[in-house]
């Protein structure tokens, strides 16, 4: 639910990809994805909190690359692969997940699945970050009950986990 | 000891909640939805202070896929609330005082038919002076806010004679503090589903810190029965008290009332920036003298809380930071005075550390000016007035006496950043390599009271059932908002009575089903829920053991409770399952306990009895061209007795103090004339992970004395409570200022760079 939604109401097929699954919604081109993720799939996992692109929250996958899904309209997602929380842990869980269980990477958990997903789209495209790596490509999503100390561990945990898997 | 995954061994376990926040699948209150939902929005005050001469909804009304448009007039009981004095109006009527203030409810079809009917609603105001200084507020010409004026409330505290004792004092340090408009910040917004049962009841969905006291102001409200209302309350996306109080429990109970239809809120982050909480900004004079010899013999303290337009809680909030500017030190004079003051300001109100934070950020400020006066070392100086173990509290009051100041003081009296901070007093410290940045360190230490205090009833209590599928039951009327409530319990109850965690069901907020177990507020749920779990531990052992001997035809006294059932204590060998012995036995298991918070034996509203203490030492890099401090590392000492959950409690003492960082360094909702300039995450900034790169050191002090039967102390909030003088000390030691003001503003600690200055 935001402020500013409904302008445009001519309608327009969105075809895409959402956890791997081909979909095609019925919505408006200037439809936030954050609404079609929660509303219309009922993809609750990945949240809502500033609506505005500076939390975190809403982060998603779009062809592997972090998005915030409340900036992203809908004829911006057509034809691409979107990936939510829930997608990531589809074939069982991810060690970024679990790095996250051992190590306590979260509280609340609001910020939780944007900031996996923000983890998965680093280590994906840089498996072995530096600490300042690392920041940059968190810097955008808010923690505010953990201080980030158990973000921290997990992170690096999780790097650790996927060398060695690999 | 250091508190850290290695060092707990098997006691760093998994949260119970934590594959549905890891995967997502954890379903929020403000997640869910019904089938025929409404969505159901507030239209709140243009102006921060107005009469209202006329509100029409009749072409909102009129609005195709509208529900129900509800004002003052479709408030069936108060029309208000309030937890302490219910003040606040649900619907105005005749005068908004701040910006937050509701006046219409919509329910409709769609969210944007519903905001389309907000714009529809025409309100009349005659615009009214805005108050928003609460020095002001307190002028004889100031338009009055409330009928019995605008001091909200008033304390004092005075021993012996502090004008005759300045007259003896060698130093005297005299100082204004000033702290800001913090908010909570919690990630989820306000929010829930409420929804019309059909045997008449209203199920409402949404976070809350006490769901019986919501549950209560809700009936008031509707003017229906308490039963008539269930509350589910977790889990809950963050509150930090800011959730304590209602929120838009009350639009969505009435208008699912009214329309027979679920009703989904969610507050955009504007509207929540809008009317939540936040912290009281607090200016705090002191005046504070020492002997000759360092002895402190006189402190002065006035205290100016805006506490904005209602009360919610700011009377207590006030009570606590009068007791804690007193803090952990001794004086034979004292004169304490607070007033918190009615504005057309934000609403300020409950937020962790509950006016602790303030008042320890200007206590701490002194000690460090007197030091420094007397040319001591600030943490000598601390000793040599610190309280010890058998001294009353603060305010004179019989308290639960532990060692807990002189254990943290000498923790960080030991530490190694403390130990480097002596060192470079010799000036030996290496020079940083790029001369632009100034480097210091700073300590602070606190004593922080637990529980609500003398004069607020406490209850606490909870229950232990073998539930007819043979899954033990722990049920609490406490909630889960991140803090780890859950993993808490669980593991208490695996670690002092032997169950599996898999033979474990917990069931929290819910009042249907759930004891009144008391606010989950004040550092106080563990605490409660430890001493809960004592006194039923036997009580309900002995009962699971002598049904099962029964059953397997032995004595209770060979047999024990073991991983998924009971085994026998000669041998780790399950013979009957708690399943089976659910099944098998026809007695009830059951024990329910229910008791109060502790309190000390005073009449002193407010006084505390249960104390957490900690000191911090913290280092900072402060880049003197841009006046921006990084804090590089952080030492906390935490005495608060045994540690429950490790992981829980490095996670509290941590998240605690990056709150206490943006505290001290970033966060401020500015207001200008009762309007926020600062109404999303984009101006209003909270730590990122860029802020806290540093080093953050916990170290507990678990040690009680052995009369101490009150187990562990709160430590929810205490982390939030000493960076912010830390800070200022390890900034005066980098830059060679006193920070008054918070946050610290860059251009305060700004210097021309010495190629300009030609030095
Ligand atoms: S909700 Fe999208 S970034 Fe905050
Ligand atoms: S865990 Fe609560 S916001 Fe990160």
């Amino acid at each position: 639910m935001s402020d500013h939604e409904g302008q445009s109401s001519t309608s327009f097929a969105l075809h895409c990809f959402i956890n791997g699954e081909e979909q095609t919604l019925e919505t408006t081109a200037a439809t936030r994805m954050l609404n079609l993720i929660r509303d219309e799939l009922e993809l609750t996992g990945t949240k809502r909190s500033c609506d505005i692109g500076r939390c975190g929250a809403c982060m998603v996958l779009m062809d592997g690359i972090a998005v915030n899904a409340c900036l992203t309209m809908a004829y911006q997602c057509a034809g691409k692969s979107i990936t939510t929380i829930e997608g990531i842990a589809k074939n069982g869980i991810d060690p970024i997940q679990q790095a996250f269980l051992e190590e306590g990477g979260f509280q609340c958990g609001y910020c939780t699945p944007g900031m996996i997903v923000s983890v998965k789209a680093l280590l994906e495209s840089n498996p072995e970050p530096s600490d300042d790596e690392i920041a940059e490509a968190l810097s955008g999503n808010i923690c505010r009950c953990t201080g980030y100390g158990g973000i921290w561990r997990a992170v690096k945990s999780a790097i650790k986990m996927r060398g060695s898997n690999r | 000891m250091l508190l850290n995954r290695v060092n707990s061994g098997g006691r760093w376990r998994i949260r119970p909640d934590g594959i549905g926040k890891v995967t997502g699948s954890l379903t929020y209150l403000t997640d869910m939805t019904a089938g025929s939902m409404l969505y159901g929005l507030v239209l709140r005050s243009e102006y921060p202070h107005a009469s209202v001469i006329s509100i029409q909804t009749d072409k909102a009304e009129k609005l195709p896929g509208v529900h129900a448009v509800l004002t003052y007039r479709d408030v069936p009981g108060l029309n208000a609330f309030g937890i302490a004095h219910p003040d606040q109006p649900v619907l105005c009527e005749d005068r908004v005082r701040y910006v937050g203030d509701a006046l219409a409810t919509v329910a409709a079809e769609s969210i944007v038919i519903a905001q389309q009917a907000l714009e529809l609603i025409e309100v009349e105001y005659e615009v009214l002076g805005v108050l928003d200084d609460p020095e002001r507020a307190l002028h004889a010409d100031a338009p009055l806010l409330h009928p019995k004026g605008n001091a909200m409330h008033r304390t004092t505290f005075t021993r012996g004679n502090v004008d005759e004792a300045f007259k003896q004092c060698a130093y005297i340090a005299e100082e204004i503090y000033y702290t800001p408009r913090q908010m909570h910040t919690y990630m989820e917004t306000e929010g829930g589903l409420f929804v019309p049962e059909a045997d008449g009841r209203l199920t409402v969905y949404s976070p809350t810190q006490h769901g019986f006291m919501d549950r209560m102001q809700l009936a008031r409200i509707l003017s229906v029965p308490q039963d008539h209302i269930r509350i589910i309350s977790s889990p809950i996306g963050g509150s930090f008290g800011g959730k304590d109080e209602l929120n838009v429990q009350p639009y969505g109970a009435l208008l699912a009332t009214k329309t027979g239809r679920a009703i989904k809120m969610h507050n955009s982050r504007q509207e929540s920036v809008r009317a939540g909480l936040k912290r009281h900004p607090m200016r705090i004079s002191m005046k504070t003298g020492v002997d000759e010899a360092g002895q402190l013999i006189a402190h002065r303290v006035s205290i100016l809380a805006d506490t904005g337009p209602y009360s919610t809680l700011g009377a207590e909030v006030l009570n606590f930071a009068t007791e804690h500017v007193i803090g952990p030190y001794k004086y034979e004079h004292l004169d304490v005075e607070g007033i918190s003051v009615f504005t057309n300001n934000g609403m300020s109100g409950e937020f962790r550390g509950f006016g602790g934070n303030q008042a320890i950020f200007a206590l701490e400020g002194q000690m460090d000016r007197l030091a420094e006066q007397l040319g001591l070392s600030p943490w000598a100086f601390r000793k040599l007035n610190m309280r010890q173990s058998d001294d009353l509290g603060p305010f004179d009051q019989p308290i639960a006496m532990t060692e807990g100041a002189e254990l943290v003081w000498s923790a960080i009296e030991n530490s190694r950043l403390w130990q480097e901070q002596v060192r470079m007093k010799d000036r030996s410290a290496p020079k940083h390599s790029e001369p632009w940045i100034k480097t210091g360190i700073g300590a602070a230490l606190t004593m922080h009271g637990a529980g609500l205090g003398v004069g607020i009833p406490d209850p606490a209590g909870g229950r232990l059932e073998l539930a007819a599928d043979g899954k033990i039951e722990a049920v609490f009327g406490y909630e889960e908002f991140g803090q780890g409530l859950l993993a808490a319990l669980e593991q208490m109850l695996v670690e002092q009575f032997g169950f599996g965690a898999s033979d474990i069901r917990m069931v929290i907020g819910d009042t249907d089903v759930v004891p009144d177990s008391g606010s989950t507020t004040a550092s106080r749920a563990t605490a409660m829920m430890w001493k809960s779990l004592q006194r039923m531990r036997k009580p309900f052992t002995d009962q699971l053991l002598k049904q099962a001997s029964t059953i397997l035809r032995c004595h209770p006294g060979e047999l024990r409770i073991w991983e998924g059932g009971i085994s026998l204590i000669t041998e780790a060998q399950l013979l009957l399952t708690y399943e089976d012995l659910a099944k098998q036995t026809d007695v009830p298991i059951r024990s329910e306990t229910s008791f109060s918070f502790p309190v000390s034996d005073t009449k002193r509203v407010g006084a505390h009895f249960m104390y957490t203490y900690s000191a911090v030492v913290v280092k900072v890099e402060l880049n003197s061209l841009t006046g921006r401090v990084k804090v590089v590392e952080q030492q906390h000492a935490v005495a608060a007795g045994p540690v429950i959950n490790p992981q829980g409690y490095l996670g509290q003492i941590e998240g605690g103090s990056s709150m206490a960082l943006g505290f001290t360094l970033l966060e401020d909702a500015v207001m200008d004339k009762g309007h926020y300039m600062t109404r999303n995450l984009d101006t209003y900034l909270v730590p990122t992970i860029v802020d806290q790169q540093g080093i953050v050191e916990v170290e507990p002090i678990e040690h009680l004395p052995a009369s101490d039967d009150y187990g562990p102390r709160g430590i929810g909030e205490v982390g939030s409570v000493t960076l912010a003088p830390a800070i200022a000390a390890a900034v005066r030691q980098a830059s060679g200022k006193w920070v008054t003001k918070l946050p610290i503003d860059p251009a305060f600690l700004q210097e021309k760079p010495f190629f300009l200055t030609g030095e």
